[in-house]
Order: structure tokens, then sequence, then C-alpha cells
């Protein structure tokens, strides 16, 4: 069998050293940026190929593990492989999609190497598009609605934007200081019970359970189990099998949260 | 129900949807010019789901054909806007993400410690049925907003 018509010897300029280390350490920063901000395994497997082979290798190789990043890149008779460490910090599309768009430049030809890594640097400092206040009112109201398509009425809807917004404050609050992700999941599931259990103390509404079941959904891990059911689809079983297994922790630390201030507070759901 | 009434209803369900998928959006820090997108799927996707629910379809069904209904919008937007499609899809699709199912199972699972063997048994049975459900609506998320990438990029295996 000759080698032409092997995909991996494609022809194209070989690549120096410099420059394969070069493509190796950012197609890596790529990944390293998408799984650390919540996007599918199969999306990173494809924007880390299509970054390396148009930044002039032949032929990626990715592996795509629940904390860890793995690539080969291959050029001529020349290959390399590097892992990367990777801690899942919080969800954020908007990283996403720039290095999706960069991806697609570097694919048509758009950009080099060297604008690639400014890119990333550029990517890597964006601040976040939304202001802390805005986004503990929009968290509020988002499960205020909830509350309102459980069927909920208006006092119940009050009651758990109050208890929402103010969880989400503090969920902002711990986060800012390192503490342990799990932990604040209890604590701010905790907070939110108890404001929204006043609902039923103090007598404001028919239905006052709906707030208890609204106001921690603010903390229900959606991206986690989406991208779970979707990698276990796509045949990413260990990176599926891993997130719906930190859903589930997530949960459990909801119900123990919340568990707490039900029976502090002596309402039952 | 008449139909003056239902349709109130979806419309009521659509606008809160709406909300619901901005909060999210913006929690999940979706770029500012996708925010009305979210909106408009949140809204389209729980909405096709009430819909199907008042006309007695089972849960799980009803949320797979209204996360497909996502799954192409997003698909629809994406190339509109030249994003990726989980920019449109996944705050869409966190509306019906099963929160409270998943809490019940939980719940369940923690109250089977009770010393009581009859409680104890209950909350087996609440927290199993409540987890099979959790799983299977989940399950009808990811397939639904997958649902264009399994019907129209079928790559061909390299290795």
């Amino acid at each position: 069998m000759s080698f032409d018509s092997s995909p991996i010897l494609r022809q194209k300029p070989t690549l120096d050293r410099e420059a394969l280390r070069d493509v190796i350490d950012l197609s890596l920063w790529a990944g390293q940026l998408l799984l650390q901000h919540g996007a599918e395994s199969a999306r990173i497997e494809e924007t880390v190929h299509r970054l390396g082979t148009g930044l002039g290798a032949n032929w990626m190789d990715v592996l795509v593990s629940p904390n860890a990043i793995a690539v080969t890149t291959v050029s001529g008779d020349e290959f390399r492989t590097k892992i990367r460490r990777v801690v899942a910090i919080s969800v954020n599309l908007r990283i996403i999609d720039e290095v999706n768009t960069v991806s697609r430049w570097v694919q048509t030809g758009g950009l080099d190497r060297f604008q690639v890594r400014k890119a990333f640097e550029r990517i890597d400092h964006l601040p976040r598009q939304y202001d802390r206040r805005v986004v503990v009112l929009m968290v509020g109201l988002a499960c205020a609605a909830f509350s309102r398509l459980f069927g909920g009425d208006w006092p119940v809807f009050f009651i758990t934007f109050l208890a929402s917004a103010t969880a989400m404050w503090i969920r902002q609050q711990l986060m800012k200081r390192y503490f342990n992700s799990l932990l604040v999941v209890i604590v701010v599931a905790f907070v939110s019970g108890l404001i929204a259990s006043l609902a039923t103390r103090l007598e404001l509404s028919p239905h006052p359970q709906i707030a208890l079941i609204a106001a921690p959904l603010l903390l229900v891990p959606g991206v986690h189990l989406i991208n779970a059911a979707e990698d276990l689809i796509k045949g990413h079983l260990v990176t599926g099998i891993v997130r719906g297994f930190t859903g589930g922790l997530v949960t459990l630390g909801i119900a123990i949260g919340l568990g707490l201030a039900m029976r502090l507070m002596g309402v039952w759901i | 129900m008449n139909i003056i009434d239902f349709i109130g209803l979806l419309v009521q369900d659509a606008i809160w949807s709406a909300a619901a998928a901005v909060g999210f959006g913006i929690l999940f820090n979706v770029p500012r010019r996708a925010l009305l997108g979210c909106a408009i799927g949140g809204a389209l996707g729980h909405a096709t789901r009430t819909c199907l629910m008042e006309f007695g379809v089972i849960i799980e069904i009803s949320t797979l054909i209204g996360s497909t209904v996502i799954g192409f919008y997003g698909l629809v937007m994406a190339r509109r806007y030249e994003m990726p499609v989980a920019m449109f899809t996944i705050s869409a699709a966190v509306t019906m993400v099963p929160g409270v199912f998943a809490f019940r199972t939980m719940m369940g699972m923690l109250e089977i410690s009770s010393a009581d063997p009859e409680t104890a048994s209950l909350a087996l049975v609440t927290a199993a049925s409540n987890g099979i459900k959790t799983g299977l609506i989940l399950g009808a998320i990811a397939i639904g907003i997958a649902a264009p990438a399994l019907i129209f990029e079928r790559p061909k295996p390299v290795v």
C-alpha cells in the first residue's frame, strides 16, 4: 500500500520544530478553553482538530478526558504528543463562541500561528459581559419565571425571586473566595430554601410549596447534564459518565441543603 | 377548555420560559447578540412541550419533540449568526431540564436511610421512579438538540 492514499500524508509542507511546537501548544490551549467552559466532547475534538490541521499539521489525534486533554500532531515524519490538565471552572458560552470563530478563520487560512496566539491571549482575559448585579437580578427572574411555569401565583413569584436572587448573590460571594463548589451548592440551596419556606410559614398562597421547588433551580447543573447525555449519545462514554456523575453530585448537594432548610423551618413539599 | 383559554395558556408559557431562558443565558454568559435567540428558542421549545402535554402526550415524548424543535431552530440561528449551535440550544433547553424530578430522586435517596421500613421502601420507589424519569427526560433533551447533527452530519470514520 502506498502512503499517498493515507490522509496523514496528504501533501503539506513539513513544519519545522518551532512551528510544530506552536501548533500543539495552540491547539491544546483551544481545547483547554473549551473544556473549562462547558463544551461537549465532540465539539472539542472537532475544533482542536480543525485548528491544528488549519495551522499546518497533517493530522491531529485528540483525546478528551474529563480533566485532561491529550493531543498528538503529525507533520511529515515528525510528531509530538502533549497532555494538558484541565480543571472545569464555570459555564461560559461566550468563550466557546470566540474559540470557535478563531478556529474557523484558521481553517480558511485567515490567521497564522502568531495571530492565533494573540487571539487566545485576548479570549483568556475576556471579562464577563454582564455585571454581577445584572446576573443576580436575571437569575432571580429566571427562577421566578419557573415558579409561574409550575403554576404559582404572584406572591410565590416574588418570594421565589427574593430567594433565588439572594442565593445567587451568596453563590457569587462564595465562588469569589474559591470555596469548594459542592460546599457552595449545599450552602446556597440551604439559603434559598430558608427564604422560599417563608411562603409557607407566612401563608401567602394556596400553593406555597412551588416557591421551594423553583427557588433552588438556579443550581441545577443543566449544562453538565445535557452535555453528559450528548456525550453518551455521540460515543464519548467516559466524559459522559463523569459529567453525569458530577451533575448527580450537585443535585445531591441541592437536596441536602434544601432538606436541611425545610427541616429547620418545619415545612414540607 | 376552550380555544382562547388554551392559546392564553400557551402564550403565558412561552413568555415565562423565554424569561427563564434569558436568565440562564446571562448566567452562562451567552454573547449579547445571541440572547434574543435564546429567548425565542426557549419559548418555542417549552411551548411545544406544554402544548403536547395538554393533549395528553407523556412528558418524555413531549420533551423529545420540544427539544427537537430547539435543535433545528438552533441550526437555523447558528447559520444566520455564524455561531456554534450551543449558543442557542443550551440555555433554551435548560428550561426543560427536569430539576424537580432530579431533586425528588435525591430527596427519596436520602429518605431511604429512614429507620421505619415502611417509609424507607416508599422512598426507594419514589427515588427509583423519579430517577428513571430524570434520565429519560435528559436523554430526550440531548437527542432532540443533537438531532440535526445526528441526521445531517454523519462523518465517515477515518481511523
